[in-house]
């Protein structure tokens, strides 16, 4: 389970919606404690991927190496990452599994119309064949 | 010695340490004294055959050792080797990983689709994954949603916001009779649910505007037009074109429908078809031109046909042909369309590039203006008309509605002279003879009443809200229809 905390998450959904009508990615800041990811920081990050953006995203490495220093430094880790799925709805597409990585929580938010509309976290697998499904708790105002 | 920063979901593997000082004189090396030191993390960063799997960076303090000289990368002791994954991904208009096989009782329920070779496992699979939205669980959207449900649409939306009324059984057979007064959306899903529990069902309690429309239309493959309205039929086509989703467009009236698929890629568009609406009321909705009650079933059907083969991608789809069926002669004749290059939809140069204001465009006022409260002039109460009756006031009452409508219902002593007919039938009347006319309710008689007065008649009034008002404040036993 992954909790994502009120402040962690209007960063990602404000830096969603401002991204839209293109995809947003950013890294998730945090600590876990046995099954419970707790989510207290996000950091917003530049959308790298070359192409036209609506449906794609990429995230430099350089930028998720500074994201874990910084994190270590405050005795966090990087725990997850976020990505947004303009005018979709979150699931964990084809392209999503077969450019993730088995070590971090994918949460993915839909925005409709510019507007948050859902979202959904997920675990892939190391082989990138599947992604399991994870429960997420974000506030509901 | 060189040190190696572990991320933390690989530190369940280091002994949760953070970091591990390791010798070597290349990266390959180092990483191979890493591995060897913990064997689970090897599966964790290499593949079945010893590569570095494909979301694994390795850093030499800021450099990517991909670009410096790989594994052979030479590492000093001061240096620091950091892991990092490589990330990306996105819809990508991609449907999420498609539901690769069918269940036991899938099998066994879609098994007549699935011995022929056109649909198969494939088709059926395609069925499932696809997504459909019905605008309208009316007379065109009940047979609709009931045979797409059937055939394993996998998720099906419905949009509307009206309540199944009784005068809607006759062909709205997705409702039954116990459903009268509940949400048409409720009694729809239900029958739905009952018919393939294997579908997904979506409710929009809602009116399809130009604020919901792209963002509810966007969550699916193809969009069924099941409306009975000209904003919505342009509203839906525009949003079709925007999102660059086929619609497939079905009308309904009497004894005639009309069906075809619009915004499919080279074909036309609705408004190549009609560029303009019509001034409003010149054309009848089905309440006031009434409707047969099988029709939209013919007509439906043909729109689920259509939907499901642009799903299956097989045979020709209805593109550039509207088919009109004649229930009457029982005849189908088809229409040739074309796209039209200066269309503002969806032409070369499309002016329309967003959604617009539908009841504006089809020349409908927003909010109809308020009736005056109490009688107009040249209005009487229904309740007045039977004091005047039970006085024995002499007058008479005027039914201008059509024959087969007195046939359902009437009120005694009333004389039948249909609206048509009155101009050659007024010299029936007498101008000294106080007048009540009536129709249904109330529309057709004011017209009748406007008429005899510009014919000479000084004593006529209109019955206020037709026999329907006579049913609901004298005589119940009258039927509404």
């Amino acid at each position: 389970m992954i909790k994502v905390d009120p402040q962690a998450w209007q960063v990602m959904v404000a830096h969603a919606e401002a991204k839209f009508p293109n995809e947003c990615c950013g890294a998730m800041i945090g600590r876990i404690d046995g099954d419970m990811k707790n989510v207290v920081s996000a950091e917003p990050m530049e959308n790298a991927y070359a192409g036209a953006q609506g449906a794609r995203y990429e995230l430099r490495p350089e930028d998720l190496l500074e994201a874990d220093r910084r994190a270590r430094a405050a005795g966090l880790d990087l725990i997850g990452i976020f990505h947004s799925h303009p005018d979709c709805d979150a699931y964990f597409s084809k392209t999503d599994l077969e450019n993730s990585c088995p070590w971090y929580s994918f949460v993915v938010l839909s925005i409709k119309g510019g507007k948050f509309d859902h979202a959904n976290s997920f675990l892939p697998n190391a082989e990138q064949t599947a992604a399991e499904k994870e429960d997420l708790i974000w506030p509901k105002s | 010695m060189a040190k190696v920063l572990i991320p933390t979901p690989l530190r369940q593997y280091s002994e949760k340490q953070d970091s591990v000082e390791l010798t070597g004189s290349t990266v390959g090396e180092v990483l191979g004294a890493l591995t060897a030191k913990f064997p689970d993390m090897r599966k964790q960063l290499f593949n079945d055959e010893g590569k570095l799997r494909s979301f694994v960076n390795v850093y030499l303090n800021d450099e990517d050792i991909r670009y410096l000289k790989k594994d052979a990368t030479p590492v000093a002791a001061a240096d620091t080797l950091s892991i990092v994954p490589s990330i990306a991904g996105g819809s990508a208009g991609v449907a999420p990983p498609p539901l690769a096989s069918l269940s036991n009782d899938e099998i066994m329920r879609y098994s007549r689709h699935l011995i022929m070779p056109e649909v198969g496992m494939e088709g059926q699979l395609k069925l499932k994954n696809a997504s459909v939205l019905l605008v309208g669980t009316g007379g065109l959207g009940a047979p609709l949603g009931m045979y797409l449900a059937a055939a394993g649409i996998g998720r099906i939306g419905l949009v509307d916001f009206d309540v199944v009324d009784f005068t809607n059984l006759h062909r709205q057979i997705i409702h039954g009779t116990k459903d009268v007064g509940r949400k048409k959306l409720d009694s729809a899903a239900d029958t739905i649910a009952d018919i393939n529990p294997n579908v997904k069902i979506e409710k929009y309690d809602t009116m399809l505007s130009s604020e919901n429309a792209l963002e509810i239309c966007a969550n699916y493959d193809l969009i069924i037009d099941g409306t009975d309205n000209f904003p919505t039929r342009y509203l839906v086509n525009d949003a079709c074109v925007l999102l660059k989703k086929p619609n497939v467009y079905g009308s309904i009236f009497r004894f005639e429908g009309q069906a075809t698929v619009f915004s499919y890629p080279g074909g036309p568009c609705y408004r190549c078809l009609y560029p303009e609406p019509p001034p409003p009321g010149l054309v009848p909705s089905c309440a006031e031109g009434g409707v047969l009650g099988i029709l939209p079933g013919t007509i439906g059907l043909i729109q689920a046909t259509e939907a499901i083969k642009l799903i299956l991608g097989v045979g020709e789809p209805l593109v550039g042909r509207l088919v009109l069926y004649d229930a009457l002669a029982m005849r189908f004749r088809e229409l040739k369309l074309r796209r039209n290059p200066e269309c503002p939809a969806c032409g070369d140069h499309p002016t329309i590039t967003k959604l617009i204001d539908y009841q504006e465009f089809c020349g409908i006022p927003h909010h109809e203006p308020p009736p005056a409260p109490g009688l107009k002039d040249g209005e009487i109460d229904p309740v007045e008309v039977k004091e005047m009756m039970d006085r024995g006031s002499p007058f008479l009452l005027l039914d201008v509605r059509e024959p087969h409508e007195y046939l359902i219902c009437s009120i005694p002593t009333s004389k039948l002279i249909p609206l048509g007919d009155l101009p050659k039938r007024v010299n029936e009347l007498d101008t000294a003879t106080e007048i009540v006319a009536h129709c249904k309710s109330g529309v057709r008689s004011a017209k009748a009443v406007d008429f005899l007065k510009q014919a000479g008649f000084k004593k006529v009034k209109n019955m206020k809200g037709g026999i329907l008002a006579w049913s609901d404040k004298v005589d119940p036993k009258v039927p509404k229809y």
